[in-house]
């Protein structure tokens, strides 16, 4: 069942709450959900799943980017309710009416929420039974009359229906949010119609009821076929219009459109019981037809959702025209006045062109897809200002997005950390991981050098007991900084030859530890497990993943990987994840910077250092305003 | 060479005409129209002195989940409604707090701004700092030792912050929630977040030189730190969000925002 509704402005006052449900959530989900999902640019994503003692829930959400609200819904995670969606969108339509800024409470709510949760679950209800009607043999059989006969060629076609049954939903929902528009049912109306249609299709469930939902798609399927097979006499008009679509997906929107007023006035007839037994008997006639052309049908099967979709674009192409026209003088007028709400259509052009340009610097394609997509979650609905064009905005709102990822979330203070740790009596431990050539003993150098340069003591541990070099490496970067190195030599375990490292650096008092490992492509998986090892047992304060500035789309997948085996291979389980990011090679990409804000957002990490050259001086802090503005230039 | 002669002779034309018709015109006509610049000029330059000088802006800030929200609403409403989830953009309002709005008539408004606290958010502070006139910085009295070290980094970054070391802006230290018994008092935490503050002094002092934005340096050098120290004036007081005992920080408000 549902366990939580709430309604909250973006500010964080919580509007309304469903009391009747009620029950006391465990753990914060919603506070959750906004740290660590919605302020992290992940809004685009579908849904959020929150972990805690004894609780699984899962969220849902949605905005009102107009009115600066945000819907969110708590459920629990073994249930799948599948009205959720759908409630929560007519609860953002409802509630935007009454929505106030200077009212607080919204206790008349109450009774709205309801009633469309009623209609919510009822919808979902009568969505799942016709899906159950096609599944199962037993199911078919107790409902009873079905002709087994009919059963086999109407499967498919059932399950279709159920297809269009959700189109029908989706008309119902449009309905209720055109209230206003006098042109359907007031809202009781509508109601009863639902409920109406509830009872003729849920209690009854008799031959006549199933055959009807089949005659509707053998209508459809007729209608379909005709419209393709037949001697496309539509085309004079239809060719057009599909061609316009298929050209813009963008339009998708229209599509749906098309079906609602194809299929509501059918689901109108469903509401004429009297009726039925005609409509049903017909329909028999057309069935043993259907029959006769089982395995046709299932060849068509494949061809009759592009039938279906001219069929729905034939009438599309009677507005698209209109649009057109519309369109030059609408859109200066726009220009002027502020266009009203923004839509998914009329941002799609800038984000699309701000996705390839951020792919040009480098960013990761599905870094670039995700973030755009959050950008849109946040700019849907809302009102463009006048003399502004949806471009400006649309940058403006990324550059917000941008700032806040690379913001580090957590203090990327080290020396702050490295103190507190010298409190306690015990040395600092930096792990430096990463694939193979990126700098690791290089930039390890570095940072032992800006260590020392504030009065810190360093030991450096060389625990890449595999490349052979490695160690000799370590020891002259030790030697011309003139601070101690820990070395076992080659062939043994990184893990112990680091445990003793902190042994002796406890012992001879240092304060930092610097422990260098052996690089390892992300997929090798006997290195991985060793590298965990090595984390697992020394536990160290900052697990350093050392990444290169070069590295394009494989960033996602070393981070990722990188941070899922450490996860996965360690025996507790919890903490050992990667704490910050090392970028390299950073003077040489000029404005690629891209890798920066991969790496950043798919970890969650902060880039903590940049090395930028090939002195020990030459490490850097980000910019992370310079970097903005060099990935949006 | 002719054309800048006649381009003179034209000049000299224009410049007769215009004496001319200045000297048709009646002079309390002349008089009044300089009146009238000199009001209007006069009217610009003082409205913007005025600005500039009383700013009625007072900022709410501090960590997340420290109770900045329903404190905002505490002194809007002087109710927290039904509760508040962690914020995603900054609330603002301007307007008379809610217990003088019983009592008196007229009373100038303040401009409150609540600021999120989460980590991410925080560059929107700096937005409102240039034009603030007070900041109160909540701590939480209840939770405060595990986060006493993220909030002091927060309050060291807002006091080493450049308009706030300009203007002097004061800050109120404000410790919420010490309606529950096991809040710390704010001696307490004041005494905490000095010791802390000391340390990031030595810290920050130390990675400042690299490129963090820290401008200023707190407090005397050789000396522990002290908010005493401050360019600024920084005040302890308790208050408490969820039952509206926020006396201390509406004084603090009007002491700031003149009524």
């Amino acid at each position: 069942m549902l366990e939580q509704l709430l309604i909250f402005t973006r500010g964080g006052l919580i509007l309304w709450t469903c009391k009747e449900i009620g029950n006391a959530l465990k753990g914060s989900p919603i506070d959750t959900l906004i740290r660590s999902c919605l302020l992290e640019e992940r809004s685009g994503d579908v849904s959020f799943n929150y972990d805690a003692h004894g609780a699984a829930y899962t969220l849902k959400w949605t905005f009102h980017n107009d009115l600066g609200l945000v819907f969110v819904a708590v459920y629990q995670r073994i249930l799948h309710l599948l009205y959720v969606d759908d409630l929560l969108s007519l609860v953002k339509q409802s509630f935007a009416e009454i929505y106030d800024p200077k009212r607080m409470a919204y206790d008349d709510f109450d009774e709205t929420f309801r009633q469309l949760r009623k209609e919510a679950e009822s919808r979902a209800e009568e969505l799942r039974k016709t899906k159950q009607v096609g599944k199962p043999l037993g199911n078919v059989k107790k409902q009873g009359q079905v002709s087994k006969s009919g059963l086999e060629g109407g499967n498919k076609r059932i399950s279709e229906s159920g297809g269009s049954k959700k189109d029908d939903g989706d008309g119902n929902k449009a309905k209720v949010g055109n209230l206003t528009n006098g042109h359907s049912n007031g809202n009781h109306q509508m109601e009863d119609d639902s409920q109406t249609s509830d009872l003729a299709n849920g209690k009854e469930n008799t031959t006549d009821n199933v055959a009807l939902d089949l005659s509707k798609l053998q209508k459809l399927r007729s209608k379909g076929v005709r419209g393709r097979g037949g001697i496309r006499k539509a085309d004079s008009i239809g060719n057009k219009g599909s061609k316009v679509t298929a050209a813009e997906p963008a339009k998708k929107a229209t599509k749906k459109n098309r079906v609602w007023d194809d299929a509501a006035p059918k689901q109108e007839k469903l509401d004429f019981t009297d009726s039925v037994d005609e409509n049903g008997n017909n329909d028999h006639v057309d069935i043993v037809a259907a029959d006769q052309g089982e395995s046709m049908m299932d060849k068509e099967e494949v061809f009759s959702s592009d039938s279906e979709s001219e069929d729905d674009d034939e009438p599309g192409s009677d507005e698209k025209p209109e649009a057109k026209k519309k369109g030059w003088f609408s859109s200066v007028f726009q220009s002027i006045t502020g266009k009203a709400n923004l839509e998914r259509t009329d941002l799609e052009p800038a984000l699309k062109a701000l996705k390839e340009r951020l792919m040009t610097k480098n960013v990761a394609e599905e870094i670039a897809g995700k973030l755009c997509e959050s950008v849109e979650a946040s700019l849907e609905g809302k009102k463009l200002a006048s003399f502004t064009r949806i471009s400006s905005t649309v940058q403006g709102a990324m550059e917000d997005a941008l700032v806040r990822i690379l913001t580090p979330r957590r203090s990327i203070d080290i020396l702050r950390d490295v103190h507190a740790a010298k409190e306690q009596r015990r040395p600092y431990v930096v792990v430096f991981v990463g694939v193979n050539g990126v700098g690791k003993s290089t930039n390890l150098a570095k940072v032992a050098y800006w260590l020392l340069q504030h009065n810190v003591s360093v030991m450096m541990a060389a625990c890449d007991t595999f490349r052979s070099g490695a160690v000799e490496q370590l020891r002259t970067h030790a030697r011309r900084l003139q601070i101690p190195i820990f070395e076992k030599g080659y062939e043994k375990d990184p893990a112990v030859v680091a445990k003793e490292a902190i042994q002796e650096a406890t012992r001879n008092g240092s304060d930092v530890v610097l422990v260098d490992t052996a690089g390892r492509m992300q997929d090798n998986e006997p290195l991985m497990r060793a590298l965990s090892k090595l984390i697992n047992l020394n536990n160290p304060d900052l697990v350093l993943f050392v990444g290169e500035a070069l590295v394009g789309n494989d960033a996602v997948d070393q981070l990722s990987k990188f941070n899922q085996k450490l996860s996965d291979l360690s025996p507790t389980g919890n903490r050992s994840l990667i704490d910050g990011i090392l970028l390299t090679k950073f003077d040489t990409i000029d404005d690629k910077v891209g890798a920066a804000l991969s790496m950043v957002y798919i970890s969650g990490a902060p880039v903590m250092f940049v090395g930028c050259g090939q002195s020990y001086t030459d490490l850097k802090k980000l910019n992370v305003k310079s970097i903005v503005k060099t990935l949006l230039k | 060479m002719d054309n800048l002669e006649d381009l003179k002779i034209l000049a000299e034309q224009w410049f007769h005409q215009g004496v001319e018709f200045f000297q048709q015109i009646p002079p309390t006509q002349l008089y009044a129209a300089i009146g009238v610049l000199l009001l209007t000029t006069i009217l610009l330059v003082s409205i913007r002195l005025f600005r500039r000088t009383k700013s009625n802006t007072v900022l709410l800030s501090g960590l997340s989940g420290s109770g900045k929200t329903v404190l905002f609403y505490q002194l809007r409403d002087g109710s927290t409604h039904q509760g508040a989830v962690t914020s995603m953009e900054p609330n603002e309002g301007t307007f008379v707090l809610h217990t003088e709005n019983i009592k008196k008539g007229k009373t100038k408004p303040v401009h409150l701004v609540d600021v999120p606290g989460h980590s991410r958010l925080r560059s929107k502070l700096e937005e409102y700092l240039p034009r603030a006139a007070a900041i109160v910085f909540v701590v939480d009295a209840l939770e405060f030792l595990p986060n006493c070290r993220a909030a002091s980094e927060y309050l060291y970054d807002i006091l080493t912050n450049t308009s706030v070391v300009k203007n002097k802006i004061p800050v109120l230290l404000c410790c919420n929630k010490t309606d529950k018994v096991t809040a710390h008092t704010k001696e307490f935490i004041r005494k905490q977040m000095e010791k802390e503050i000391e340390k990031l002094r030595v810290s920050r002092s130390a990675v400042s030189s690299a490129d963090i934005a820290n401008d200023f340096t707190l407090g005397i050098e050789g000396e522990l730190f002290s908010f005493l120290h401050c360019y600024n004036k920084v005040t302890v007081a308790e208050a408490s969000g969820l039952t509206g005992d926020t006396d201390q920080v509406q004084e603090f408000i009007r002491e700031y925002v003149k009524p």
